[in-house]
């Protein structure tokens, strides 16, 4: 339907332009006084309004699409997460999705209607001409195209490279940016804020060197705009004054061939814009179809996930490494998690430990060997469809800038309050949530209530908690946590989950007295 | 300060690129009336004086002249008007990102990063067409339509006055359009700021709405935000858009009438054709500027929208004790550092009182570890040594100069920081251990990575110390990004370090080892750590037990364990939950 719609309404935007551009060639006959100078302001009237509905509809219909251009990227960016995305910084992936979306906004708003536009006036023109003489003709359409195109290419090239420049540079800028605002407390203790402000302000000026050229190269065919509309009505006069002797035309027709010549440059005035924009915009859109292209690490099976009759999990021979240069993080691994076991994974850190969560929650591919689940392989699982056995408070969950609630109401977007309740009881945090003013409502993360390492995990305890899986992954459950609140959460998680399987990666000894089997892992050279 | 007041404020940074500019732009018409003489001039010679092509050839030429010098000018202040642009941009992103780094990162706590983020680039370039166009404009739309009228009234006072009358009309109506439009400006701005919040946050968070499978909901979320977004968007075009109808419309019908009355004259011969048509030809050109005004009006509301959010933080003032200016270096260097908190207190605005006052003295080369619970107020006591905050009331004393009037960069050189969660940059492993010294060896690099435990590691790693790592250290384990961070510490060599659970993503034997390292640099540092594990604590030469933002037990190891309290409650678990 949107679809549907955005096609009508561009279409509507077409037929918009086609009749402003044919007001639009009427209207550069204006200041011809023998003919009624009010009729002739008509037609400037006109088509000012139908500039009006026309820009209207075109920046409605694009802002339509941006949005849905957005949405389209984002369904392409969380099958790369986290995996392919390591790669990228947060700053450079929001400028992408962000900036560089906006920037197709250019492409049919200053890029493609222009230049129809400019066609259909410049067909009018030569009819117009054509009536008269000739030569007029040939002299005008030559001007319009070494003003409109020839010049723009020209400088276009030019413009080229410091274009391209100017986004990686901006890009850079948000990267360096977003570090002053994150690691402001690092930069200042290590005396290194006045590098980083060094940092940023050698951007600004690189920034700033790539813009002037721009502004130059764009301010020279700007004056060559101008120029050329000026000496096209000059050569109007020069062509038609012997014309007049020869009384081929009117008398009349001098002043107008010449006020119409100067106007008609209004038609192409947009086109060395549109043409220097457009380097810009092909490069923002490579950047996008650069993550859109990428292909995730994990592939879907084509078929149907089967439907798992248990939950016994089962590692065969399972070997893992996140870089081949990097050597294998698990080699072999073998071990079974029969539904309603309680499992802990220990080791030293580097041991591979966390890799195991990676692999079950399908993070990452396997290298080698098997995952099963209930029987089947896991790769046989669509990678949604296999997720929602799981549930997981890991090092990775982030809790996001918004109310307590919403971020538990994530897990289970049905929960009621009486679950979620349960729930933070259980993870050891809803005494310090109702201790809030504004209790569960609180706002949490950047712009709201700043939690300490032990809350926030409690939160996202009590979220996976919520999610009320058959399988809960617990990473490191006690981090940030005393060891009297860690012991009571644990037991309080046994407790009241008796039939789920729980996988526990750790690395103290709290918890593990109520383990069916611990594994050791230990670190691969 | 109202937004159009700091706007107007930073106006004298343009220098003389922006009276340069409306210079120009002044020349520039003079040589537009001077051309619109020479064409009535030759096409009233040539239809009523029945001159040739020979006759007119001085001012054909002559106007030529006229073409070059109007290209030049127009290149001309184009590039000055950027400059004028520039030298805001420059200055005021420098302003903002000092004014930041100077309220510390408590005070900007409560901002989300990607609004400071999108303020600090998209919001500064958002001002360029406020100093490059829409000042400029605003000075040459008096005083070229003034020009013209000189010019117009002497020959032909019917069209001057025709003129003079509708020209008020212009901007009455734009005044009256644009009255609604700064609301809606500044709201677009927000939304904008908002909706790059919101993707942060989700590109941030993509592993875990793919863990929970919420990933439908967010498409939801983004499909909501991209739309009121465009509605928002689109209410400030529509303004924008209707207020460029208004006067086109008005400059239209004042042509037409213009147009109108000479036509009707020079039909009854009331006028020489001469003067009728350069007055019609100067006609459009009264207007052009004012139209103008109308494009880039939507600058100026832009640029308020955008300036709304640089005026928020610049008003948020600076520390006192950030502000602290000594020149000469309090404290010397090789001398031990004793450190006092003098009934110390802290209370964060929006969260109550943080720390009770606390009396507490911290010797050179000694080592205090403070325990308790999360929330207990042990990171308060952290930042108030970093210099993040200053004390609610009370002071804290460096061997008898209160920090509050010592510089901090002075201070903060003397100490070294390892958070909960250290932050690693954009850069190679390398540029993040030696943070603030660039100039580091190798081999002092590869020391401290040792001592860390680390450099085995880094070495194994294809690209050494060269690898570059993603934001937050993404690739790396929560241990080894620790593990990077001491080593950026134990690099540094402060006489003071500060830790808060620095060792929290460590398993014990690693745990063990930092410790070892630690012994190993030396007896002469100062050691402030926030630690759960009772092997970290064991050998403090004071533990401060903490609850509620009160220091319930001060002791060591031993005095604390014959005690009666929470230390000897929590130790009985600390042993166990060691591994």
């Amino acid at each position: 339907m949107t679809i549907l719609a955005n096609v009508s309404l561009l279409a509507l935007a077409g037929w918009f332009i086609t009749m402003m551009a044919i007001a639009g060639a009427a209207g550069t006959t204006e200041v011809n006084y023998f003919t009624p100078a009010a009729a002739i302001r008509g037609f400037a009237i006109t088509r000012t309004a139908g500039r009006y509905a026309e820009r209207l509809v075109t920046h409605e219909a694009t802002f339509r699409l941006l949005a849905s251009l957005r949405v389209w990227f984002y369904q392409h960016l969380e099958p790369l997460a986290p995996a392919v995305l390591q790669h990228y910084h947060s700053g450079d992936l929001l400028s992408r999705i962000r900036a560089d979306i906006d920037h197709l906004e250019n492409f049919y708003l200053r890029i493609l209607a222009p230049i129809i536009v400019a066609i259909i006036a410049c067909v009018f023109f030569a009819l117009f001409l054509h009536q008269y003489n000739d030569i007029l003709l040939l002299v005008e359409m030559s001007l319009l195209f070494i003003a409109g195109v020839l010049v723009p290419i020209l400088i276009n090239r030019q413009a080229k490279h410091s274009g391209e420049r100017l986004i990686t540079c901006k890009s850079d800028l948000r990267v360096t940016t977003s570090d002053s605002v994150q690691g402001m407390g690092e930069l200042l203790i290590y005396g290194a804020a006045d590098t980083q402000a060094g940092k940023i302000s050698q951007l600004t000026e690189d920034l700033l060197q790539d813009q002037e050229k721009q502004a130059s190269l764009y301010g020279i065919s700007q004056a060559a705009m101008l120029f050329c509309a000026n000496l096209a009505m000059w050569s109007m006069l020069l062509l038609s004054i012997p014309l007049l002797k020869e009384q081929q035309i009117s008398a009349a027709n001098i002043p107008m061939l010449a006020l119409f010549a100067l106007a008609s440059f209004e038609a192409i005035a947009p086109l060395p814009l549109a043409l220097q924009l457009l380097p810009e915009t092909l490069k923002s859109a490579k950047r996008i179809f650069e993550i859109v292209d990428k292909k995730p690490l994990i592939k879907e099976p084509k078929t149907a996930s089967p439907k798992p009759e248990n939950f016994d999990i089962e590692f065969k021979q399972v070997s893992f490494h996140y870089d081949e240069k990097q050597g294998n993080v698990l080699s072999s691994l073998n071990f079974k998690l029969p539904q309603g076991n309680k499992l802990a994974i220990i080791g030293e850190s580097g041991a591979g430990k966390t890799s195991v969560m990676h692999l079950l929650l399908r993070l990452w591919p396997i290298t080698s060997g098997e995952i099963t689940l209930g029987g089947h392989s896991l790769e046989h699982f669509h990678s949604d469809d296999s997720r929602q056995y799981f549930s997981v408070v890991s090092q990775q969950t982030l809790l996001f800038n918004s109310t307590i609630k919403r971020n538990l109401l994530l897990a289970n977007n049905n929960a009621n309050d009486d679950e979620i309740e349960q729930a933070c009881r259980t993870a050891q945090i809803h005494d310090f949530i109702i201790s809030q003013p504004q209790g569960y409502d609180t706002w949490i993360g950047e712009a709201g209530l700043k939690l300490s390492g032990g809350q926030s995990r409690r939160i996202a305890t009590a979220r996976a908690l919520l999610k009320n899986t058959p399988i809960l992954i617990l990473d490191e459950p006690g981090e940030g946590l005393d060891t009297i609140t860690e012991k009571k959460m644990l037991n309080a998680i046994f407790d009241d989950n008796p039939d789920i399987s729980i996988l526990m990666i750790t690395h103290r000894k709290i918890g593990l007295e109520r383990m069916d089997k611990i594994i050791c892992l230990e670190k691969l050279d | 300060m109202s937004i159009s007041d700091f706007l107007k404020s930073q106006k004298y940074l343009t220098g003389h690129y922006l009276s340069l500019a409306i210079g120009l732009g002044l020349s520039a018409g003079f040589l537009l009336i001077l051309q619109a003489w020479l064409l009535a001039n030759i096409i009233n010679a040539v239809i009523f004086e029945k001159a040739a092509l020979d006759d007119v050839y001085v001012w054909l030429l002559s106007m030529l002249g006229v073409f070059s010098l109007r290209a030049i000018l127009s290149w001309a202040a184009e590039i000055i008007a950027f400059k004028a642009a520039a030298e805001i941009k420059r200055n005021l992103r420098q302003t903002l990102h000092q004014h930041i780094l100077s309220l510390g990162p408590i005070a900007t706590d409560g901002e989300r990063s990607g609004e400071l983020i999108n303020t600090l680039i998209d919001g500064v370039e958002a001002l360029e067409g406020y100093y490059a166009r829409y000042l400029p404009t605003m000075s040459l739309v008096v005083l070229i339509p003034l020009s013209i009228l000189i010019f117009v009234f002497p020959i032909d006072w019917i069209s001057g006055l025709v003129l003079l009358v509708t020209a008020p009309l212009i901007p009455f109506f734009m005044i009256l359009i644009g009255k609604g439009t700064e609301r809606l400006n500044k709201k677009q701005w927000r939304e904008m700021a908002r909706m790059s919040a919101h993707f942060l946050d989700m590109i941030q968070g993509l592993s875990t709405l793919k863990i929970f499978n919420a990933s439908q909901r967010e498409i939801e979320t983004i499909r909501r935000i991209s739309t009121e977004y465009r509605q928002s968007t689109m209410s400030v075009l529509r303004v924008a858009f209707l207020s460029s109808l208004v006067l086109e419309f008005l400059a239209s019908v004042s042509i037409a009438i213009v147009a109108v009355l000479v036509g009707f004259r020079l039909l009854y011969g009331e006028i020489d054709f001469f003067y009728g048509f350069f007055a019609l030809l100067l006609a459009p050109e009264f207007y052009l500027p004012l139209r103008n005004m109308g494009t880039h009006y939507h600058a100026r509301l832009e640029a308020i929208g955008a300036a709304e959010k640089m005026l928020d933080i610049l008003a948020k003032p600076i520390p006192a004790h950030a502000l602290a200016n000594n020149d000469k270096s309090l404290i010397a260097t090789n001398k031990p550092i004793n450190i006092q908190f003098d009934q110390v207190s802290y209370a964060y605005d929006n969260r109550g009182i943080a720390l009770q006052p606390l009396k507490l003295s911290i010797p050179a080369g000694s080592r205090t570890a403070l325990v308790g619970k999360s929330g207990a107020g042990k990171t308060t006591i952290i930042r108030l040594l970093a210099g993040f905050i200053s004390p609610t009331s009370g002071e804290i004393k460096i061997n008898d100069h209160n920090l509050n009037q010592l510089k901090l960069e002075d201070w903060r050189k003397h100490i070294a920081w390892v958070p909960q969660n250290p932050y690693l940059f954009h850069g190679s492993i390398r540029e993040n251990i030696a943070l603030g010294m660039p100039e580091a060896s190798e081999e002092k690099i590869r020391t401290a990575a040792k001592l860390a435990h680390i450099d085995q590691y880094i070495q194994n790693l294809p690209e050494a110390y060269n690898t570059l790592i993603g934001e937050r250290g993404q690739g790396l384990s929560g241990g080894q990004i620790q593990r990077i961070a001491l080593a950026r510490a134990f690099l540094k060599d402060a006489p003071i370090i500060l830790l808060d659970e620095a060792t929290a993503n460590l398993d014990a034997e690693s745990e063990q080892l930092i410790q070892q390292s630690l012994d190993q640099l030396g007896q002469n540092k100062t050691l402030i750590m926030i630690a759960h594990r009772l092997k970290t604590v064991e050998k403090a030469d004071q533990i401060l037990v903490m609850d509620k933002g009160q220091v319930t037990q001060t002791g060591t190891h031993k005095e604390l364990l014959e005690e009666p309290g929470l230390y000897s409650d929590i130790s009985h678990d600390i042993y166990q939950s060691s591994l």
